[in-house]
């Protein structure tokens, strides 16, 4: 009975998968239907030897489609959940997807972008050989409530059997190894861009994840990314099979430097994109791919993010960075960059739709935003945009930001209106996918990556 | 004029801090100097004596159990100071220290202040999060605000306010504990931002408590935050 379930599981997906391909649309219904006939079909595939799960809160995406690239650039054959469809039925659909009628699944690698929630849920009936997880930040707290609760979720999706590969220097995401040999990690070295102290309005590194004792960082990447070790329990940042060893720019080419020896370059020397290659980097040697066949790899890979985006808006130059709205640590990057601009500059906020997935008016998350950074650059305007443009008003005055330069608009083209034709000031504009349309729709683009 | 503001980098998840900043501004404009004192975990004493303001934020659960057990230490002072009539606002998951008993989805139980008489139980299966309208059942004021929470009061005869709209997975029926000038609500982050009349009732008391003549002061920007919200929050669909 089982087995003519399972059947027909397969079969039911592959058939409705095939029509919604025709439609044109990429969805994770078909697995729904093979769930609803048989809720356990995950635990009756057969996944090649190799496979790899990749979680946190950010860059999942960019590093599974760099991962991607890797094996698929050397030979390997590899199925993954590329429309980021990343919760049990969409994994279902990619899996049956590339499986047999017998649901072997044809490829030399399954790599798996795991949704934090749902992972628990997933690896119930299968366990991938690996385990990523990249990093735990505040982010998008109306559906995971808070880092700590995240990371206990995704302590249920942990299995003896995994080889787990972590991001070092995330306290919170260390902790999944404390005890637990064979676990690769990964990690920046000393970087030019540390600090010794914290920056930041928040500090979730303060207190130690194992034991709530203080703990001391000998150096910060960026908020509480860094070297960290317990002043009571002695949990300390572990040393890593692959480190990041410096970010730079020859002769006007940006490249970052892995273990001293790789030399990837790069589009933008971001820490935030710095750590994706890590990660990739990592998991692809751990997959059994050479270093330097991984670093030729890199080399030739453009990342399709749309996190820039560079345009014009009459006779005003600008370029779009693209942040995550409900998650401060993408926001603090993005200021990072207008700060380290030397040039005459503008910035504009957007906080519109907060997302595009759920409702939610909660702006909380303004508040462990670093906006106050922004007064270590000379700024000529300051523009806050959307429905909570009256919150951001707010959180600008108490962020002491000079109240001459803060312009309030309600919409977008008004907005636009304003910044249109100033040739003297560079705009940045920070938002969210939620709410990039709405500028991107209006100013004349040049996608750059 | 002192703020105490318990375990600021302890108890601080997703803008709470935000409160602290938006009081200390409306006391300035009042014309008083205000001084904020921070006490936290590591502190071997908290002093309750010559404060003007108590502010204390929500946390991981771990956090908040730990912070229960921490200030259970100087419950006397505390409960001596919300006798006094001491302004006192505890947001998200800190107010359930104040009741009996807090029991955490892995059935640890940690006693709690006792000052109201609800127990907390939480679970793991599922994060209570989502945008809610709370209406005081006294006044009929409205609040607006988002809840993150594990977990649900036993006892519900201690919370004044009714919760008459959520957008989300919010199990609750009322919120908002209060005692004397202690305030207890379950929205999280900068309540006093979208609530600009929770900031006012706080101005006002601890004005009054000074002996100082209130001064009305416009805050235009959070008045539209709370009303735009509220519209937001009723126009949506739960």
């Amino acid at each position: 009975m089982k087995r003519v379930r399972v059947f027909t599981a397969i079969l039911i997906c592959k058939i409705v998968r095939s029509l919604a391909k025709l439609l044109g649309r990429g969805s994770s219904i078909p697995g729904k239907y093979a769930l609803k006939v048989c809720p356990d079909i995950l635990s009756y595939l057969q996944l090649p030897e190799l496979s790899i799960a990749v979680s946190g809160s950010n860059g999942k995406t960019s590093s599974v489609e760099m991962i991607a690239h890797i094996l698929k650039s050397n030979g390997l054959k590899v199925a993954y959940n590329k429309e980021g469809s990343n919760q049990i039925e969409g994994v279902v659909t990619f899996l049956i997807g590339a499986s047999t009628m017998s649901g072997k699944v044809k490829s030399d690698v399954v790599l798996l972008e795991a949704d934090e929630r749902y992972s628990r849920h997933i690896f119930k009936y299968f366990h991938p050989k690996y385990f990523m997880v990249n990093n735990l930040y505040r982010d998008q707290m109306t559906r995971n409530g808070h880092p700590e609760w995240i990371r206990d979720i995704i302590s249920e999706a942990i299995y003896d059997d995994m080889t787990l590969i972590l991001n070092a220097d995330d306290p919170l995401v260390a902790s999944y190894g404390k005890d637990r040999e064979g676990t690769i990690y990964y990690g920046a070295d000393i970087l030019d861009s540390d600090t010794i102290t914290h920056e930041g309005i928040y500090d979730d590194g303060k207190y130690c994840p194992v034991c709530k004792k203080p703990m001391h960082y000998q150096y910060y990447h960026f908020n509480h990314i860094g070297k960290y070790k317990c002043t009571s329990c002695g949990f300390e940042r572990h040393k890593t099979e692959h480190a990041l060893t410096k970010t730079g720019v020859k002769e006007g080419n940006a490249f970052i430097t892995i273990d001293d020896s790789y030399d990837i370059p790069v589009f933008f020397t971001g820490i935030y994109h710095a750590y994706n290659i890590l990660a990739a980097f990592t998991a692809s040697v751990a997959l059994g791919i050479e270093p330097e066949k991984v670093t030729e790899s890199l080399a030739g890979y453009v990342l399709k993010s749309g996190r820039i985006s560079d345009f014009t808006l009459g006779k005003t130059e600008g370029r779009l960075l693209l942040s995550k709205h409900e998650n401060s640590v993408s926001y603090d990057r993005s200021i990072d960059v207008v700060v380290n601009d030397p040039r005459k500059k503008s910035v504009m906020f957007i906080v519109d739709a907060i997302s595009r997935k759920y409702y939610t008016s909660d702006s909380s998350w303004l508040w462990d935003i670093n906006f106050e950074k922004l007064n270590e650059a000379e700024l000529d305007n300051v523009i806050l945009v959307g429905q909570y443009c009256d919150d951001l008003a707010v959180r600008f005055e108490l962020a002491g930001i000079d109240q001459s330069k803060v312009k309030v608009f309600e919409t977008v083209q008004e907005a636009a209106d304003y910044c249109k034709d100033n040739a003297d000031s560079f705009l940045y504009v920070i938002t969210c996918f939620s709410d990039k349309e709405k500028i991107l729709s209006i100013v004349t683009r040049r996608e750059l990556a | 004029m002192k703020i105490l503001y318990l375990y600021p980098d302890f108890m601080n998840l997703y803008g709470d801090n935000g409160n602290v900043r938006i009081l200390e501004k409306r006391l300035k404009d009042q014309g008083f100097v205000v001084e904020i004192v921070e006490k936290t975990i590591t502190d071997e004493k908290i002093d309750f004596e010559g404060v003007d303001f108590v502010y204390m934020g929500s946390g991981f659960e771990s956090n908040r159990d730990l912070a229960a057990a921490h200030l259970k230490k100087f419950a006397e002072g505390l409960k001596k100071a919300i006798d006094d009539g001491v302004p006192m606002l505890f947001t998200g998951n800190s107010y359930d220290i104040l009741g009996k008993s807090i029991t955490t989805a892995d059935g640890r139980v940690t006693e709690g202040l006792g000052i109201f008489g609800f127990a907390f139980k939480e679970q793991r299966e599922k994060r209570y999060t989502g945008d809610v309208i709370l209406e005081d059942t006294a006044s009929g004021e409205r609040y607006v605000g988002f809840v993150n929470r594990a977990g649900v009061p036993s006892d519900d005869t201690d919370l004044v306010c009714n919760v008459i709209k959520v957008i989300g997975t919010v199990p609750m029926k009322k919120d908002m504990a209060r005692r004397n000038n202690l305030l207890g609500i379950s929205l999280l982050g900068p309540v006093l931002l979208k609530n600009p009349k929770i900031a006012e009732l706080f101005v006002e008391t601890i004005c009054k408590r000074q002996g100082a003549e209130y001064k009305a002061c416009s805050y235009p920007h959070s008045e539209r935050s709370h009303a735009k919200t509220l519209k937001a929050l009723t126009e949506t669909e739960a």
